[in-house]
Protein backbone atom coordinates (compact mmCIF):
# COMPACT_ATOMS: atom_id res chain seq x y z
CA UNK A 1 0.00 0.00 0.00
CA UNK A 2 1.32 3.44 -1.04
CA UNK A 3 1.02 6.04 1.68
CA UNK A 4 0.21 9.64 0.42
CA UNK A 5 3.30 12.03 0.41
CA UNK A 6 2.95 14.75 3.29
CA UNK A 7 5.45 17.00 1.43
CA UNK A 8 5.88 16.98 -2.25
CA UNK A 9 9.87 16.70 -2.99
CA UNK A 10 11.88 19.09 -4.72
CA UNK A 11 14.07 17.77 -7.83
CA UNK A 12 17.00 18.56 -5.79
CA UNK A 13 15.85 15.96 -3.44
CA UNK A 14 14.68 13.47 -6.14
CA UNK A 15 18.02 13.85 -7.69
CA UNK A 16 19.93 13.43 -4.72
CA UNK A 17 17.91 10.08 -3.35
CA UNK A 18 18.30 8.83 -7.08
CA UNK A 19 22.24 9.57 -6.73
CA UNK A 20 22.59 7.78 -3.22
CA UNK A 21 20.08 4.68 -4.52
CA UNK A 22 22.97 4.31 -6.89
CA UNK A 23 26.14 4.29 -4.77
CA UNK A 24 28.44 0.80 -3.92
CA UNK A 25 27.24 0.98 -0.36
CA UNK A 26 23.46 1.19 -1.40
CA UNK A 27 23.56 -1.44 -4.55
CA UNK A 28 25.98 -3.66 -1.96
CA UNK A 29 23.25 -3.40 0.56
CA UNK A 30 20.19 -4.10 -1.86
CA UNK A 31 21.48 -7.41 -3.11
CA UNK A 32 22.33 -9.40 -0.21
CA UNK A 33 19.12 -10.66 1.98
CA UNK A 34 21.84 -10.97 4.62
CA UNK A 35 23.28 -7.26 4.62
CA UNK A 36 19.42 -6.00 4.77
CA UNK A 37 18.09 -8.47 7.56
CA UNK A 38 21.15 -7.66 9.46
CA UNK A 39 21.00 -4.01 9.53
CA UNK A 40 17.40 -4.23 10.58
CA UNK A 41 18.13 -6.15 13.34
CA UNK A 42 20.75 -3.56 14.69
CA UNK A 43 18.35 -1.19 14.02
CA UNK A 44 15.56 -2.92 16.27
CA UNK A 45 18.07 -3.47 18.97
CA UNK A 46 18.93 0.43 18.94
CA UNK A 47 15.66 1.09 19.19
CA UNK A 48 14.65 -1.13 22.06
CA UNK A 49 17.49 0.46 23.74
CA UNK A 50 16.29 3.94 22.88
CA UNK A 51 12.68 3.33 23.71
CA UNK A 52 13.53 1.02 26.56
CA UNK A 53 16.15 4.27 28.15
CA UNK A 54 13.74 6.55 27.92
CA UNK A 55 11.27 4.12 29.42
CA UNK A 56 12.86 4.00 33.00
CA UNK A 57 14.04 7.76 32.80
CA UNK A 58 10.47 8.89 31.49
CA UNK A 59 8.56 7.06 34.13
CA UNK A 60 11.25 8.04 36.95
CA UNK A 61 10.44 11.84 35.70
CA UNK A 62 6.72 10.91 35.90
CA UNK A 63 6.95 9.64 39.92
CA UNK A 64 5.34 6.46 38.64
CA UNK A 65 8.58 4.55 38.81
CA UNK A 66 11.54 4.52 41.61
CA UNK A 67 10.03 7.44 43.05
CA UNK A 68 11.83 7.41 46.30
CA UNK A 69 15.11 7.86 44.45
CA UNK A 70 16.69 10.93 43.41
CA UNK A 71 15.67 11.58 39.87
CA UNK A 72 19.14 12.10 38.94
CA UNK A 73 20.43 8.57 39.97
CA UNK A 74 17.52 7.09 38.01
CA UNK A 75 17.61 9.24 35.10
CA UNK A 76 21.25 9.44 34.01
CA UNK A 77 22.15 5.89 33.01
CA UNK A 78 19.13 5.50 30.96
CA UNK A 79 19.17 8.65 29.47
CA UNK A 80 22.91 7.37 28.17
CA UNK A 81 21.30 4.45 26.61
CA UNK A 82 18.98 6.91 24.67
CA UNK A 83 22.23 8.60 23.39
CA UNK A 84 24.08 4.57 21.90
CA UNK A 85 20.42 3.62 21.20
CA UNK A 86 19.57 6.66 18.87
CA UNK A 87 23.32 6.79 17.44
CA UNK A 88 22.81 2.67 16.53
CA UNK A 89 19.37 3.18 14.93
CA UNK A 90 20.68 6.46 12.74
CA UNK A 91 23.34 4.79 11.50
CA UNK A 92 21.72 1.78 10.66
CA UNK A 93 18.63 3.91 9.38
CA UNK A 94 20.52 6.07 7.26
CA UNK A 95 21.92 1.99 5.22
CA UNK A 96 18.77 1.25 5.01
CA UNK A 97 17.14 4.17 3.69
CA UNK A 98 20.36 4.54 1.23
CA UNK A 99 18.99 1.38 -1.31
CA UNK A 100 15.45 2.45 -1.45
CA UNK A 101 15.92 6.32 -0.97
CA UNK A 102 13.75 7.43 -3.34
CA UNK A 103 10.54 5.31 -2.14
CA UNK A 104 11.02 5.61 1.51
CA UNK A 105 11.84 9.50 0.82
CA UNK A 106 8.30 10.11 -0.66
CA UNK A 107 6.31 7.91 1.71
CA UNK A 108 3.67 10.21 3.66
CA UNK A 109 4.22 7.38 6.90
CA UNK A 110 7.82 7.91 6.17
CA UNK A 111 8.24 11.56 6.43
CA UNK A 112 6.03 11.27 9.48
CA UNK A 113 8.28 9.16 11.28
CA UNK A 114 11.42 11.77 10.34
CA UNK A 115 9.38 14.67 11.77
CA UNK A 116 8.75 12.79 14.29
CA UNK A 117 12.04 11.67 15.41
CA UNK A 118 13.26 15.27 14.63
CA UNK A 119 10.68 16.14 17.40
CA UNK A 120 11.94 13.38 19.48
CA UNK A 121 15.30 14.23 19.40
CA UNK A 122 14.98 17.94 19.47
CA UNK A 123 13.26 17.91 22.86
CA UNK A 124 15.30 15.28 24.45
CA UNK A 125 18.36 16.85 24.09
CA UNK A 126 17.27 20.97 24.80
CA UNK A 127 13.87 21.21 27.14
CA UNK A 128 14.06 17.89 28.88
CA UNK A 129 17.57 17.73 29.82
CA UNK A 130 17.21 21.65 31.04
CA UNK A 131 14.41 20.58 33.16
CA UNK A 132 16.68 17.55 34.71
CA UNK A 133 19.23 19.68 35.49
CA UNK A 134 17.79 22.42 36.74
CA UNK A 135 17.68 22.78 40.99
CA UNK A 136 14.45 24.65 40.82
CA UNK A 137 12.10 21.99 38.50
CA UNK A 138 8.45 21.33 39.96
CA UNK A 139 7.53 18.10 40.01
CA UNK A 140 4.51 18.82 37.92
CA UNK A 141 7.20 20.24 35.30
CA UNK A 142 9.29 16.78 35.84
CA UNK A 143 6.28 14.58 34.97
CA UNK A 144 4.79 16.72 32.25
CA UNK A 145 8.42 16.71 30.21
CA UNK A 146 8.59 12.49 31.57
CA UNK A 147 5.59 12.00 29.50
CA UNK A 148 5.78 14.35 26.64
CA UNK A 149 9.25 12.84 25.75
CA UNK A 150 8.12 9.59 25.87
CA UNK A 151 5.41 9.90 24.20
CA UNK A 152 7.63 11.38 21.38
CA UNK A 153 9.93 8.57 21.58
CA UNK A 154 6.94 5.97 21.26
CA UNK A 155 5.45 7.78 18.39
CA UNK A 156 8.40 7.57 16.43
CA UNK A 157 8.52 3.82 17.02
CA UNK A 158 4.79 3.68 15.83
CA UNK A 159 5.33 5.19 12.92
CA UNK A 160 8.80 3.29 12.14
CA UNK A 161 6.01 0.00 12.79
CA UNK A 162 3.40 1.50 10.25
CA UNK A 163 6.08 2.29 7.59
CA UNK A 164 7.32 -1.56 8.01
CA UNK A 165 4.12 -3.19 7.87
CA UNK A 166 1.94 -0.82 5.65
CA UNK A 167 4.11 -0.91 2.54
CA UNK B 1 -7.23 -16.73 10.33
CA UNK B 2 -3.32 -15.04 10.54
CA UNK B 3 -2.96 -16.10 7.28
CA UNK B 4 -6.01 -14.92 5.76
CA UNK B 5 -6.14 -11.18 7.01
CA UNK B 6 -3.42 -9.13 6.07
CA UNK B 7 -4.27 -6.37 8.42
CA UNK B 8 -4.38 -9.16 11.06
CA UNK B 9 -0.80 -9.99 10.17
CA UNK B 10 0.77 -6.21 9.89
CA UNK B 11 -1.44 -5.60 13.43
CA UNK B 12 0.17 -8.70 15.10
CA UNK B 13 3.89 -7.99 14.08
CA UNK B 14 3.72 -4.44 14.51
CA UNK B 15 2.06 -5.42 18.29
CA UNK B 16 5.11 -8.36 18.81
CA UNK B 17 7.82 -6.05 17.98
CA UNK B 18 6.23 -3.07 20.03
CA UNK B 19 6.09 -5.27 23.05
CA UNK B 20 9.49 -7.19 22.31
CA UNK B 21 10.77 -3.19 22.58
CA UNK B 22 8.93 -3.14 25.88
CA UNK B 23 9.85 -6.06 27.38
CA UNK B 24 13.64 -6.74 26.07
CA UNK B 25 13.72 -2.29 26.59
CA UNK B 26 13.27 -2.85 30.06
CA UNK B 27 14.75 -5.88 30.86
CA UNK B 28 18.52 -5.06 29.59
CA UNK B 29 18.27 -2.35 32.70
CA UNK B 30 17.83 -5.05 34.92
CA UNK B 31 20.63 -6.93 33.36
CA UNK B 32 22.88 -3.95 33.08
CA UNK B 33 22.50 -3.16 37.10
CA UNK B 34 23.33 -6.69 37.29
CA UNK B 35 26.79 -6.29 35.68
CA UNK B 36 27.36 -3.18 37.26
CA UNK B 37 26.95 -0.72 34.78
CA UNK B 38 23.69 1.14 35.12
CA UNK B 39 21.73 2.76 38.09
CA UNK B 40 24.35 1.29 40.80
CA UNK B 41 23.12 2.95 43.53
CA UNK B 42 19.99 1.56 43.30
CA UNK B 43 19.09 -1.40 44.94
CA UNK B 44 18.90 -4.82 42.67
CA UNK B 45 15.91 -5.60 44.26
CA UNK B 46 14.02 -2.41 44.45
CA UNK B 47 14.83 -2.28 40.56
CA UNK B 48 13.59 -5.86 39.94
CA UNK B 49 10.33 -5.04 41.73
CA UNK B 50 9.66 -1.31 39.75
CA UNK B 51 10.79 -3.39 36.15
CA UNK B 52 9.24 -6.58 36.33
CA UNK B 53 5.48 -4.99 35.66
CA UNK B 54 6.77 -3.48 32.52
CA UNK B 55 8.37 -6.11 31.54
CA UNK B 56 6.01 -8.98 32.14
CA UNK B 57 3.35 -6.87 30.50
CA UNK B 58 5.68 -6.89 27.48
CA UNK B 59 6.46 -10.15 27.47
CA UNK B 60 2.78 -11.13 27.85
CA UNK B 61 1.85 -9.56 24.71
CA UNK B 62 5.20 -10.39 22.86
CA UNK B 63 4.15 -14.14 24.00
CA UNK B 64 0.43 -14.19 22.98
CA UNK B 65 1.08 -12.52 19.35
CA UNK B 66 4.08 -14.50 18.69
CA UNK B 67 1.87 -17.77 19.17
CA UNK B 68 -0.51 -16.52 17.02
CA UNK B 69 2.22 -15.65 14.53
CA UNK B 70 3.59 -18.52 14.32
CA UNK B 71 0.23 -20.53 14.13
CA UNK B 72 -0.44 -18.66 10.71
CA UNK B 73 3.16 -20.10 9.25
CA UNK B 74 3.76 -22.87 11.54
CA UNK B 75 5.11 -25.56 9.51
CA UNK B 76 7.31 -23.23 7.25
CA UNK B 77 8.55 -21.60 10.18
CA UNK B 78 8.98 -24.78 11.92
CA UNK B 79 11.72 -25.52 9.23
CA UNK B 80 13.68 -22.09 9.20
CA UNK B 81 16.60 -22.24 10.83
CA UNK B 82 16.42 -18.34 12.02
CA UNK B 83 13.10 -19.14 13.94
CA UNK B 84 14.90 -22.49 15.27
CA UNK B 85 17.55 -20.45 16.73
CA UNK B 86 15.53 -18.41 17.73
CA UNK B 87 13.43 -20.83 19.70
CA UNK B 88 16.74 -22.12 21.39
CA UNK B 89 17.67 -19.16 22.60
CA UNK B 90 14.28 -18.19 24.01
CA UNK B 91 14.70 -21.00 25.89
CA UNK B 92 17.91 -20.72 27.03
CA UNK B 93 17.16 -17.20 28.18
CA UNK B 94 14.21 -19.31 30.48
CA UNK B 95 17.03 -21.43 31.56
CA UNK B 96 19.40 -18.60 32.70
CA UNK B 97 16.28 -17.05 34.16
CA UNK B 98 15.28 -19.83 36.48
CA UNK B 99 19.25 -20.41 37.45
CA UNK B 100 19.35 -16.53 38.74
CA UNK B 101 16.09 -17.02 40.65
CA UNK B 102 16.77 -20.29 41.97
CA UNK B 103 20.55 -20.31 42.58
CA UNK B 104 22.06 -17.15 42.23
CA UNK B 105 18.83 -14.66 43.80
CA UNK B 106 19.19 -16.88 47.32
CA UNK B 107 21.80 -14.61 48.50
CA UNK B 108 20.68 -11.60 47.30
CA UNK B 109 20.80 -9.82 51.04
CA UNK B 110 24.80 -10.01 50.83
CA UNK B 111 24.67 -8.07 47.73
CA UNK B 112 21.34 -6.24 46.67
CA UNK B 113 23.27 -2.71 47.79
CA UNK B 114 26.90 -3.22 46.32
CA UNK B 115 27.35 -1.62 43.08
CA UNK B 116 28.55 -4.50 41.63
CA UNK B 117 26.75 -7.84 42.11
CA UNK B 118 28.99 -10.74 42.22
CA UNK B 119 30.08 -12.73 39.43
CA UNK B 120 27.51 -15.36 39.13
CA UNK B 121 24.61 -12.39 38.79
CA UNK B 122 27.06 -10.31 36.81
CA UNK B 123 27.08 -13.49 34.47
CA UNK B 124 23.31 -13.91 34.50
CA UNK B 125 22.94 -10.39 33.40
CA UNK B 126 25.54 -10.65 30.21
CA UNK B 127 23.95 -13.92 29.37
CA UNK B 128 20.81 -12.32 29.18
CA UNK B 129 21.48 -9.41 26.97
CA UNK B 130 22.98 -11.27 24.73
CA UNK B 131 20.55 -14.21 24.66
CA UNK B 132 17.71 -11.55 24.09
CA UNK B 133 19.97 -9.31 21.37
CA UNK B 134 20.61 -12.94 19.45
CA UNK B 135 16.49 -13.24 19.57
CA UNK B 136 16.12 -10.40 18.30
CA UNK B 137 18.45 -10.91 15.04
CA UNK B 138 17.09 -14.02 14.87
CA UNK B 139 13.44 -12.57 14.97
CA UNK B 140 14.08 -10.48 12.25
CA UNK B 141 16.39 -12.77 10.40
CA UNK B 142 13.53 -14.84 10.35
CA UNK B 143 11.01 -12.49 9.21
CA UNK B 144 13.23 -11.65 6.14
CA UNK B 145 13.69 -15.09 5.28
CA UNK B 146 10.42 -16.71 6.22
CA UNK B 147 7.46 -13.89 4.70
Amino acid sequence: MAAKTLGSLTNVHIDFFLWLQSTRVATTIANSLFLLAGLSAVHLVGLTLLVGGTLVSSLRMAGIFLAGRPVADITGDPDRGVVVGLGISVVTGLLLFAPRASAAGENGVFQLKMCLLIAAASFHFTARRRIIRQPATSPGQLRRAGLVGLALWISVALAGCAFIFLE
Amino acid sequence: MVRESLWGFQILAAMHILALVLSVGTLIWFDLRLLGFAMRRCRVSELYRQLMPWTGAGFLVMCTTGGLLFSGSAASAYGNLAFRIKLSAIVLAGVNALVFHLITERTIAQWDATPQPPLAARLAGLTSIVLWVSIVVAGRMMSYTLY
